[in-house]
């Protein structure tokens, strides 16, 4: 139960760093996703069997406060909660990677998934500029900020699930 | 009879005679020249030798007192950085002061509006969506469509509203458009916002004769925003003959990346024309 709350804690403390500080920092129109990332690095870092419904939990939060449709994050993090299981299990010894790959991948599908929900709501815009000046900075944002938030979520998950030596 | 001129009290007297000439000269005063001439330089080296004395003296007397001197640097440094921290504080609640007097001058000059203040408290978390949060909601009166301005000009509506915050959609999103007059030319068109977060006009007359820094207010149409609320300046135009309408950038009036307060006109209630779109 301490695991899952502190988990809670630390999203909610990413969810107010990203609205009054990440989301101001801008590489042309991109900004980086604390929250996604912190995601990602639960999802490879945990080991509860109900941590889904925290995924979830979050995703609905994230949905109510963005003006972002409510499905759409709920949809990226389960999927980002499903795909980490397959991963932890392919390259488990290599987290940092996994972190990686997960990242890029997670951040194009929010990005495409975004335009599309532009596309279906008739908002024009043009696709090589979204892809060049938003796409693009906030892959690279994201992908910096990935080995900081690794880094503290791992030493979260060590503190949170205390294990003997490994061999 | 002895004799009084032996050598030796010959050289005697001529010694006393010398002694007592050079003390008759010095007496009075023609000596002085070669008196400072001589002693110029022995001033000098001794001047040298007192400051290395000195300065070797105070290098081996030091750390007694530079560990006191230390002490009492650390409790300047301690002031200053505590001093430093104070005026940073209260340049802070300066600024803020600004922006509280600017808004209320706003609100002075502009009586036909009831206002409620409210601080921005985040962004967006997508970057394709320009939308604030503010840290006033219903617990204040506010409403969803409400207009929302700084004392510059127009920045929003509010599109969604819990107890104690609210979002605003500001103008540079993509799916916002805002029904303007062009105040010269007096003619009608739209701005609309883009995922970039620029602003752009359109559904401009293409018979409109307007210019580079035309002033661009709210028109009122569509009941979404009240009438003559600055929203920025035309930047550039493009028109062309086979088109039905001119297009043009625009150069907002807000800074809509430094916004830190803004004010929700109360008493204005949007008109849904949902209904009525075919």
């Amino acid at each position: 139960m301490l695991v899952y709350l502190a988990y809670a804690m630390s999203f909610v403390l990413a969810m107010m760093l990203q609205y009054g500080v990440f989301s101001r920092w801008m590489i042309l129109s991109g900004s980086p996703d604390l929250v996604l990332l912190l995601v990602i690095a639960l999802c490879l870092h945990q080991k509860q069997r109900w941590f889904w419904i925290l995924i979830l939990i979050m995703g609905g939060v994230v949905g109510f406060v963005s003006a972002l449709p409510f499905f759409l994050p709920m949809i990226v993090y389960m999927a980002v909660y499903l795909v980490s299981l397959s991963l932890k299990q392919r390259v488990w010894q290599t987290p940092l990677l996994a972190m990686f790959l997960l990242t890029f991948s997670a951040t194009i599908v929010v990005n495409f998934l975004s335009i599309a929900v532009l596309f279906v709501q008739r908002i024009p815009f043009v696709f090589s500029e979204a892809l060049v000046r938003v796409v693009l900075p906030s892959v690279f944002l994201n992908m910096f900020l990935a080995i900081p938030v690794h880094a503290i979520v791992r030493e979260l998950s060590i503190w949170m699930n205390p294990q003997g030596a490994q061999v | 009879m002895r004799n009084l001129f032996t050598p030796k009290n010959l050289r005697n007297l001529i010694l006393i005679i010398v002694i007592a000439g050079v003390l008759i000269l010095a007496i009075s005063g023609y000596l002085t020249p070669i008196f400072s001439v001589s002693v110029s330089p022995l001033i000098s080296a001794q001047s040298w030798i007192s400051e290395r004395y000195l300065a070797f003296s105070d290098f081996f007397g030091s750390p007694r007192d530079m560990a006191t001197l230390q002490g009492e640097n650390f409790t300047l440094r301690n002031e200053v950085a505590q001093l430093q921290s104070e005026i940073i504080s209260l340049q802070e609640n300066l600024a803020q002061a600004d922006i509280l007097y600017t808004l209320l001058d706003f609100a002075r000059n502009n009586p036909e509006h009831e206002y409620e203040a409210a601080t921005v408290i985040g962004r967006e978390i997508s970057p394709y969506l320009q939308y604030i949060i503010i840290d006033k909601g219903s617990n204040n009166g506010l409403q969803y469509g409400m207009p929302v301005v700084t004392q510059q000009g127009l920045v929003g509506r509010i599109d969604a509203v819990i107890s104690d915050a609210a979002r605003v959609q500001l103008i540079t999103d993509a799916g916002s458009v805002v029904n303007v007059r062009l105040k010269t030319a007096n003619v009608e068109g739209q701005v609309s916002g883009s995922i970039t977060g620029e602003v752009s006009l359109d559904m401009v007359p293409i018979d409109a004769q307007m210019d580079i820094g035309e002033v661009i207010l709210t028109s009122g149409l569509g009941g979404t925003y009240p009438p003559n609320i600055f929203v920025g300046q035309v930047l550039s135009l493009q028109s062309n003959q086979n088109a039905l309408f001119q297009t043009g950038s625009v150069q907002p009036i807000v800074d809509f990346s430094a916004l830190s307060a803004v004010l929700v006109i109360t008493n204005f209630e949007a008109v849904d024309i949902t209904p009525l779109v075919p």
